[in-house]
């Protein structure tokens, strides 16, 4: 049972893992990491990287919507800019990868601003609507460009370094995560800045904000530019992943998906946002494994099971939502509880 | 709120049965059982479930007869499938979880996001030939898609189809093209326009519409203004077809309207209710309940399953029944079951037989089948009756 954490300085207060066990555990989380493309499939590579662009971009939309409270339906198309100019760059240029990752992830941000302008004047669903309308006008110009391959897209060739490619779920995953992992860093540690606690600030009440000197205009505009970084780089790491870019890549619908990823994990936590994505990336395939299981006794449990296993998916958020309406970032929280106090209960 | 009641031994138990879950199912070595795999993306949920399902059907029903005829040489074809819900991610999720626990010698695809995007993998494996449901013009390139094949002609042969039957029942016709606005609409509109150019067709109008669009009104003027004489959809399911077609007959139009391949199964066309009558379209397949020549496959069809299946269906019984005969003919000349050599077993098919399934005999000199038949609704019948002998391109 752990008694108290003391702490004897306002660094040791701020720090984001206050205790030695967090942070050996946190060295054991590490060590899986870079361990488990030694023992795991291509599958669960795929999927591990997969979970990873993912949680990149919806810790994007965590900063934006779960912190700033600025409700958005584009991070897909925010996505969508990174990733067709990671695609232009690789093909026309044939840049270094990393440049083309972060001239697309900083394009995504520009395009951001412009879309957060109307932020200052309408909130909520008004303003989703307002990112929806950029969405649509991307997929427009997408689909419609000969640079970005109009309807068709474009195929490009994989990353290298020093003429290494990169372009399996095992070399993809050394780019991929570490990359995941110092976006979620970042954006955890911009928390604890004047830019982090504005943003709180706004979110809580913006009236009040404003009344506190923090001008609503410069950090509206400026979680839109994080978000869509963030946003814009986990769309380049994606056309690195996939290889293809078309303007059907980054359906609305996949917005929407990042908006349940950071609503089932957990609006306004780091924590929320990675287990949110991972959760709703995972379950989908992990529920698959139950038609696997049944089909030696019913031979044709898959094609029996898929919509149910749709219905079981839709089932398990609204569940959630229903009874934990803080997301799987308080279930573990109370898991970690649970653990702090044993023997005792709460 | 209520508080989870868990004791440690609870939460000790539920993590490894998740870790036993993850690891249960890691890697298995390929078991050398003789059996030769063909593995599957299959959309049977999504929004294109209405032709996996089918799909899914139509290639476990071969198989079937296939392995119940004691296989080729002796060794069965296994079918290992995964549900892609049509996304272009969980489609790769399912290839490299097949790939993984599978020697895999054929593949069916269920996109053609998903074709461009594994095609560099499938090249870099060079152990496979795939197929799909996609008939993208861009595949039909046996050197960029060396190792993929579609069962049937693609987008832009289709056109050539229709276009063919137009010229030839009306010389120099004016005909529209509706198309919706994504990458499956848009593929053979250009290509089409050079074919009808050829065949001395007038090309009068071409309408884009938004994918799913319901409100076509503005769309149907423009449509009556051209006045066109024949006009194919193309890029759509259902909707907005049926509202096209109905509005354009209330204004009287007589255009003669058609559709491509995922319009015509007979379901779908009788779901277009009164603007069903007389519409057209392009099959390379027999309709299930076709009796016109010998259908020596369609009879065991429809013996396996007295109801009636779709389109769909056929498309994954041809696609596993032309993949069996390239194992059949690369094992028969003595090769390796590779990419490279099922796909020239592939192609080394000429004249041959599908046991009526194709109206005529084929052959797949590249990565298509250019052949088709125009079907026209008939509503008294409530199905699709053919129109033209079969054309091949």
């Amino acid at each position: 049972m752990r008694i108290g954490t003391l702490k004897t300085s306002y660094g040791a207060d701020e720090a984001l893992f206050d205790s030695s066990v967090q942070r050996g555990l946190l060295v054991l989380l590490a060590l899986g990491a870079v361990a488990f493309p030694f023992v795991a499939s291509p599958y669960w590579l795929f999927l591990a990287c997969l979970c990873a662009i993912n949680v990149a971009s919806a810790t994007g939309l965590n900063l934006l919507t779960g912190y700033t409270g600025l409700v958005s339906l584009g991070q897909a198309a925010f996505m969508s800019v990174g990733a067709y100019a990671v695609a232009v760059l690789e093909i026309r240029l044939g840049t270094p990868f990393l440049l083309n990752l972060l001239i697309g992830a900083a394009l995504a941000a520009v395009i951001g601003i412009l879309v957060g302008i109307p932020s200052l004047r309408v909130k909520g669903l008004y303003l989703a609507i307002a990112t929806i309308a950029a969405s649509v006008i991307l997929h427009f110009l997408f689909s419609h460009w000969s640079l970005t391959g109009e309807a068709r897209g474009l195929s490009m060739p994989p990353a290298s370094l020093f003429g290494y490619v990169i372009d399996q779920p095992f070399t993809l995953y050394w780019l991929i995560m570490p990359v995941t992992c110092l976006m979620v860093l970042g954006a955890a540690n911009l928390l604890r800045t004047r830019i982090g606690r504005a943003f709180i600030a706004i979110r809580d009440r913006d009236i009040s904000a404003e009344v506190l000197g923090i001008p609503l205009l410069r950090y509206k505009l400026t979680s839109f530019a994080i978000s869509s970084f963030y946003a814009g780089l986990a769309g380049g790491l994606w056309a690195y992943f996939f290889r293809v870019v078309t303007p059907e890549s980054f359906p609305l619908v996949n917005s929407i998906f990042y908006l349940a990823a950071i609503i089932v994990g957990g609006m306004g936590t780091i924590l929320g946002g990675i287990l949110g994505a991972v959760f709703m990336t995972l379950v989908p395939e992990l529920l698959k494994f139950a038609a696997n299981w049944l089909t030696p006794i019913y031979p044709d449990a898959l094609a029996a099971l898929a919509p149910v296993r749709t219905i079981v998916f839709g089932g398990l958020i609204v569940g959630f939502l229903i009874f934990e309406p803080r997301g799987l970032a308080e279930i573990w929280r109370r898991v970690r509880r649970f653990f702090h106090l044993w023997p005792f209960r709460t | 709120m209520t508080d989870t009641q868990l004791n440690r031994r609870q939460v000790l138990a539920g993590t490894a049965a998740l870790a036993g879950m993850a690891f249960g199912v890691s890697p298995l070595a390929a078991q050398e059982t003789g059996e030769i795999v063909l593995g599957g993306s299959i959309p049977l949920t999504g929004v294109f479930a209405f032709a996996g399902i089918g799909i899914h059907a139509g290639i476990q029903d071969y198989l079937k007869i296939l392995n119940d005829g004691g296989g080729i040489k002796g060794r069965k074809i296994k079918y290992v499938a995964e549900d892609t819900a049509y996304k272009v991610d969980a489609s790769v999720a399912a290839f490299n979880k097949i790939t993984s626990q599978e020697k895999v010698s054929l593949y069916y695809g269920d996109s053609t996001g998903f074709s461009k995007t594994i095609n560099p993998e499938l090249d870099r494996r060079g152990s496979m030939i795939m197929a799909g449901a996609s008939f993208a013009t861009e595949l039909n390139d046996p050197k960029k898609f060396p190792l993929q094949f579609m069962a049937g002609p693609d987008y832009t042969e289709m056109f050539g189809i229709l276009l063919r039957y137009i010229a030839k029942e009306k010389p120099g016709a004016r005909v529209a093209f509706v198309y919706s606005d994504t990458e499956f609409g848009r593929d053979p509109i250009v290509p089409g326009e050079a074919v009808a150019k050829e065949l001395k067709l007038n090309i009068v109008e071409k309408i884009v519409t938004p994918p799913g669009s319901v409100d076509v009104s503005t769309e149907v003027l423009k449509l009556r203004r051209a006045n066109p004489d024949f006009t194919i959809f193309h890029g759509y399911v259902l909707a907005p077809i049926p509202e096209f077609v109905a509005q354009a007959k209330q204004m009287g139009m007589k255009s003669q309207f058609m559709g491509t391949f995922w319009t015509m199964d007979n379901s779908t066309v009788q779901r277009m209710d009164a603007a069903a009558d007389g519409f057209m379209g392009v099959m390379p397949y027999r309709y299930y309940y076709d009796k016109d020549g010998s259908v020596p496959m369609l009879e065991k069809i429809r013996q396996m399953r007295p109801e009636y299946q779709s389109t769909g269906y056929m498309q994954g019984f041809v696609t596993a029944m032309l993949m069996a005969e390239a194992v059949k003919r690369t094992l028969d000349a003595g090769k390796e079951l590779t990419g490279a050599n099922l796909k020239a077993g592939l192609n080394s098919i000429k004249d041959f037989d599908t046991g009526g399934l194709f109206g005529v005999p084929i052959s797949i000199p590249g990565n298509s089948v250019p052949v088709g038949r125009i079907y026209r609704f008939d509503a008294k019948a409530k199905q699709m009756l053919p129109a033209s002998d079969w054309i091949k391109l």
